[in-house]
């Protein structure tokens, strides 16, 4: 009885450590399901062809699913130091990526602050002139 | 064959024997090994179970019974060397002569286990430091691949969780402040387990079998842990080698004095011998001065 313990419990610490360390085997990319949900954020500003009051039906939507997200995003341990692309692209710049929060902490519209990271302004659109390319 | 003739024959093939055998003692066909594994669970252990895990591992191994195996051996062998020895402090004559040579003879085999049983623990050291160096590689290999920019995207990283923290409230109350809007299924079953998992994160923070190991009075790295045990080690490997040149020197002891019990039996003999003595010319003068 005793030696079944010894042989038993070292076995099951190292387990215990194994599965504290071990990645999960179905992994959900929160960053891509972010990013889609971004682009689709995106889509409705940008739709001219939808009308204002719905938009903002979508918008008030698109938003607190984004926010979610974007919480999920910035919790996963997964993502800290995996050097892709898209991680890299994400992490860059964080007004642009996680949208409803840095828009949230500067009490400005969503389309404002993703403008104003794209560099396009009220002045600078004002300032634009029409012309043949 | 009379003992002393014994004697004065063997003794010298005896300590040629403990001259020439003591270095390289014959090898069994199959010898007692132990082969740890410097995996990434292993790595992954808590510091201070690292080592119990690699102690453990030995003591399950067939080298750690051998090495036992010659521990008792070595020890019975003592007791019959110091039976040996009150035995020739008690007998005289051709007996002691007898006793003494059983003594040499007993000696020998001490040694030979003792030679022996240092080739095990200088196995035993030699592939423990093998499996600390492989272990510290792979330590080594997973910070090395530290490159700049992942260095760059961690400290991003790190500056975004703590950016999202500080307006984590304001940001609440921007976004969840209307009423008509209730919290999202993932805020509250995320507010619920979060909970759940700091109390348990204390739990295993004030865990005995989790204090961090610690050098110096210093909380030791998993680095600083496996260069300690690997030092350790080599001091072991160090103190084996002048351990092992203390046998040599007993070996060399015993081959000196079995050539002493063979010179002081052949002494004894030739005193004894019938054989005439060869006179030089000078007693022969006798014979031709008339």
């Amino acid at each position: 009885m005793k030696r079944t313990l010894k042989i038993a419990l070292p076995a099951a610490a190292l387990l215990a450590a194994a599965a504290l360390s071990a990645p999960t085997t179905a992994r959900a990319d929160t960053l891509a399901n972010m990013e889609r949900e971004r682009a689709l954020l995106i889509e409705t500003m940008l739709d001219g062809e939808i009308a204002a009051s719905e938009r903002q039906v979508r918008l008030e939507g698109a938003r607190r699913r984004l926010l979610d997200l974007e919480r999920m995003v910035l919790r996963d341990d997964k993502l800290v130091g995996r050097n892709t692309p898209n991680v890299r692209r994400a992490f860059a710049n964080y007004d642009l990526t996680f949208l409803v929060h840095a828009s949230a902490e500067k009490n400005r519209a969503l389309a404002d602050t993703w403008l104003a990271q794209l560099g396009i302004s009220t002045q600078s659109l004002m300032a634009a002139k029409q012309g043949r390319r | 064959m009379k003992p002393l003739r014994h004697a004065v024959i063997v003794g010298p093939s005896l300590a040629l024997a403990l001259v020439m055998a003591t270095p390289a003692a014959a090898k069994p066909a199959d010898p007692p090994s132990w082969r740890p594994v410097a995996s990434e669970k292993l790595i992954k252990l808590p510091t201070n179970y690292l080592k119990k895990s690699l102690d453990h591992d030995f003591a399950q191994s067939a080298l750690s019974g051998a090495i036992q195996d010659a521990d008792s051996e070595i020890g019975l062998k003592g007791q019959t060397l110091d039976d040996l020895r009150t035995a020739i402090e008690q007998a005289d004559g051709e007996l002691q002569v007898e006793l003494r040579h059983q003594f040499l003879a007993q000696k020998r085999e001490f040694i030979t286990l003792m030679k022996r049983k240092a080739d095990l623990r200088r196995r035993h050291l030699q592939t423990k430091q093998r499996t600390l160096e492989r272990l510290l590689k792979k330590l080594g290999q997973e910070k090395g691949a530290m490159t700049p920019a992942r260095v760059q995207l961690v400290a991003q990283q790190q500056q975004a969780r703590a950016r999202f923290k500080g307006s984590l409230a304001k940001v609440d109350l921007a976004v969840l402040a209307s009423p008509a809007v209730p919290e999202s299924k993932y805020a509250q079953e995320y507010a619920a387990n979060m909970a759940a998992a700091e109390a348990l994160a204390a739990a295993i923070r004030a865990h005995p079998m989790n204090s961090q190991a610690r050098q110096d009075g210093q909380p030791a790295s998993k680095a600083d842990f496996i260069r300690q045990m690997l030092a350790d080690t080599q001091a072991g490997v160090a103190v084996l080698e002048q351990e092992q040149n203390v046998i040599g020197y007993m070996a060399k002891l015993v081959a000196l004095d079995a050539l002493a019990l063979s010179e002081s039996v052949m002494d004894a003999e030739l005193t004894d011998s019938d054989a005439p003595r060869t006179a030089g010319p000078a007693a022969a003068v006798k014979y031709f001065v008339n």
